[in-house]
């Protein structure tokens, strides 16, 4: 008996060291060190100019700001094991084009408003998947639609602009500041805002008991529910602050097109969920980080700013990020099996 | 009193099993009662022809499903066989190009099968970068104009293909009926064609029975890409132009009506000809909101409705069974049934 229980020696636990644990976690800011590295080259090489320099550093971050707000909130959903929020898009144009509408009653109103309509998909959405256990893709795919007629129903194909219904000057500039404000000159807002959520979804992902509950709901339901877990207000937890962000992100686009429209933010869902899993998080769930995540959206943001100082199209553009996405996450997915832990 | 009960259950269940054929009855009936200029040879004939290119479509994609995946790229694989079909026409003819512009459809679906079945990605993520990448490749090739063709022969052939063989019935519409009957055939009644079914439902299971997961899961991509290029180019030489946002809307469509006529996101359980009168379904819908005056807007949020409560409905069947599970057994036989 002895005999069998020394040889039980899981391979996994073998494998995976303190050293193979952190190249995991920094495999993704490899991938940024190497596109900075390109850069530099390529700058050297007298290819490109201005790659090197603070403002074009900001830029790059300040481009994907964006982006990614809406990522880090995403990442709980595919956190929990259920791939993604697809109603992301329509969710950032209709909070955008209410928070326009109630400009009329002040700036707070709107705001307010516009978090009122994020939070109450997010319920619908915790309903329905965590709560009915819908398949979420197709939910939210049919949420889409669902808001996107409210919006082409109510507004009737109109865009608004916040400049002709805002009931004072004071409004329109503050709903204008929430994409230019500048600190320090330099500095915009929706770079802090990014911080910010990245320090406080870290810490709630990685140390908080909502955190813990939702990684092992994530990768393994059923035992999650047989250790007494809530699963179902895990999951809707999930889905309400992917909501959430995507209510920041649709603000922040409509304060920067100045105008609301239903499609503002159309993208956004797949490019999220692209910056997530090139981030290292698991479309199974449960593996992953909110660090991951950042580097994920970084990566995105240098690529295209490599490729746009190169002068490579947009179109082509898009392609290159294709193939890149699927051999990086190739990669990963090889890594992971080799490695002895199975991706799935 | 029981066996009342039971038979009662049994009649949901036959309505469960053939609500799309209801839903299309009801759907046609209403619109013929109410929307002007519904039920005439014309509009029947427009009708069709949607359904033509979408109901092809929809071939692959149920087959996609059934064994359990999901192809997020067919849209764009579309779009891209039409620009190669009718790019390369003045080139070589069609002759050359429209087998090229399939083969290529066919190609797209290997590779994402083979990173499926061999790399083991998640298909969710394959077909998003493959659906990234084309949509770059099809604005690069084209730069971003739609493509036209304007010989002779070109518009014989689009000629050809609306000519009505019997009323509304045009030799495209005949196309994709044969197609979705010998697939229906072939899924049904062939061994090959139920190891799909068996696949989808476990591929653990398949495995030990012999039955290779990874050989199926690709050739069900590759057949998804294959019907993606058909009802692709077919439309494209009728309309005797590719535009750029010909798949655009297929994705949804496709996805609505499969999901609308039976089939389910976790494979195992499906049917090609009711994905095809799903789609015939949906498109008399829209076809019929449009000529009650209710625009675009009213079309996209009753698709939106109607996807959402067929997926509640077979969520809450799952809930109630899900509820009674390992409780009583007379009550759980009952359900089974229904399910």
């Amino acid at each position: 008996m002895s005999e069998l229980e020394q040889k039980k020696t899981d391979l996994r636990s073998v494998s995976q060291t303190w050293f193979s644990k952190k190249l995991n976690v920094a495999g993704i800011y490899g991938i940024v060190a190497l596109f900075i590295l390109l850069g530099i080259f390529l700058q050297l090489l007298g290819v490109i100019n201005n790659f090197m320099t603070t403002s074009n550093m900001l830029n790059i971050v300040d481009a994907v700001s964006m982006l990614g707000i809406v990522a880090l909130g995403l990442a709980f959903v595919t956190y929990s094991g259920h791939f993604a929020d697809l109603s992301i898009p329509t969710t950032m144009a209709l909070t955008g084009i209410v928070a326009v509408q109630m400009l009329q009653f002040g700036f707070f109103a709107a705001i307010v408003s516009a978090f009122i309509v994020g939070t109450i998909i997010g319920l619908i959405n915790a309903f329905a998947i965590g709560k009915l256990k819908v398949n979420p893709v197709i939910w939210t795919l049919a949420l889409n639609y669902m808001t996107l007629g409210v919006i082409r129903v109510i507004w009737a194909n109109k865009q608004i602009y916040p400049d002709m219904i805002a009931s004072s000057e004071r409004a329109v500039e503050l709903f204008d500041n929430i994409y230019r404000l500048r600190f320090f000159n330099k500095i915009a807002f929706p770079m802090i805002m990014l911080i910010v959520l990245f320090f406080l979804f870290h810490f709630v992902m990685s140390k908080s008991k909502f955190g813990i509950q939702l990684k092992i709901t994530g990768a393994a339901k059923k035992s999650a529910e047989y250790s007494g877990i809530n699963v179902e207000r895990v999951i809707g937890a999930a889905f309400v602050i992917s909501a959430l962000t995507a209510t920041l992100g649709g603000l922040t686009i409509t304060s920067l097109s100045r105008v609301g429209a239903w499609y503002n933010g159309a993208g956004y869902d797949f490019k999220a969920v692209t910056a997530i899993v090139i981030g290292g998080m698991t479309l199974a769930g449960g593996r992953g980080s909110i660090i991951g995540v950042l580097g994920g959206v970084l990566v995105i943001g240098l690529m295209n700013n490599l490729m746009t100082l190169l002068g490579v199209g947009t179109f082509s553009q898009d392609m290159i990020r294709g193939i890149i996405f699927i051999i990086v996450v190739g990669i990963n997915a090889k890594t992971l099996r080799t490695m002895g832990r199975d991706d799935a | 009193m029981m066996h009342n009960k039971i038979i009662n259950k049994k009649l949901l269940s036959l309505g469960d099993r053939y609500r799309i054929y209801v839903l299309l009855v009801l759907v046609f009936a209403v619109m013929t009662l109410f929307a002007p200029h519904f039920f005439n040879a014309w509009n029947l004939t427009s009708i069709m022809k949607t359904v033509a290119m979408n109901g092809t479509v929809a071939i692959g994609f149920t087959i996609i499903l059934i064994v359990g995946q999901l192809d997020l790229s067919i849209g764009t694989i579309i779009t891209f066989a039409a620009v190669i079909g009718l790019g390369l026409k003045e080139a070589v003819g069609y002759g050359v190009s429209v087998p090229l512009a399939i083969i290529a459809g066919g190609l797209i679906g290997l590779i994402n099968g083979l990173l499926v079945a061999k790399v083991k990605i998640n298909s969710f993520i394959v077909t998003l970068g493959m659906l990234t990448a084309l949509q770059g490749a099809i604005y690069t090739i084209t730069g971003g104009n739609t493509i036209a063709v304007t010989d002779d022969q070109a518009f014989a052939i689009s000629d050809w293909l609306q000519h009505q063989i019997v009323p509304t019935l045009t030799p495209r519409v005949v196309i994709a009926i044969v197609l979705v009957i010998s697939f229906s055939v072939f899924l049904r009644r062939t061994r090959t064609g139920r190891n799909f079914f068996m696949v989808g439902g476990n591929s653990k299971t398949a495995w030990l029975a012999g039955v290779d997961s990874d050989k199926y899961t690709i050739v069900a991509f590759v057949i998804s890409g294959v019907m993606a290029a058909i009802g692709g180019i077919l439309f494209a030489m009728e309309s005797a132009a590719a535009t750029l946002n010909l798949g655009t809307n297929s994705l949804m469509y496709v996805l609505s009506a499969t999901i609308i006529g039976g089939t389910s996101m976790a494979g195992g359980k499906g049917g090609v000809f009711r994905s095809f009168i799903a789609v015939l379904t949906l498109t008399t819908l829209y076809n019929g909101i449009v000529l009650l005056g209710l625009g675009n807007e009213v079309q996209i949020f009753i698709s939106g409705v109607i996807l959402a409560s067929v997926i509640f409905y077979e969520a809450f069947v799952e809930y109630r069974h899900d509820k009674i599970v390992g409780q009583r057994t007379e009550l759980l036989k009952e359900l089974e049934i229904v399910r």
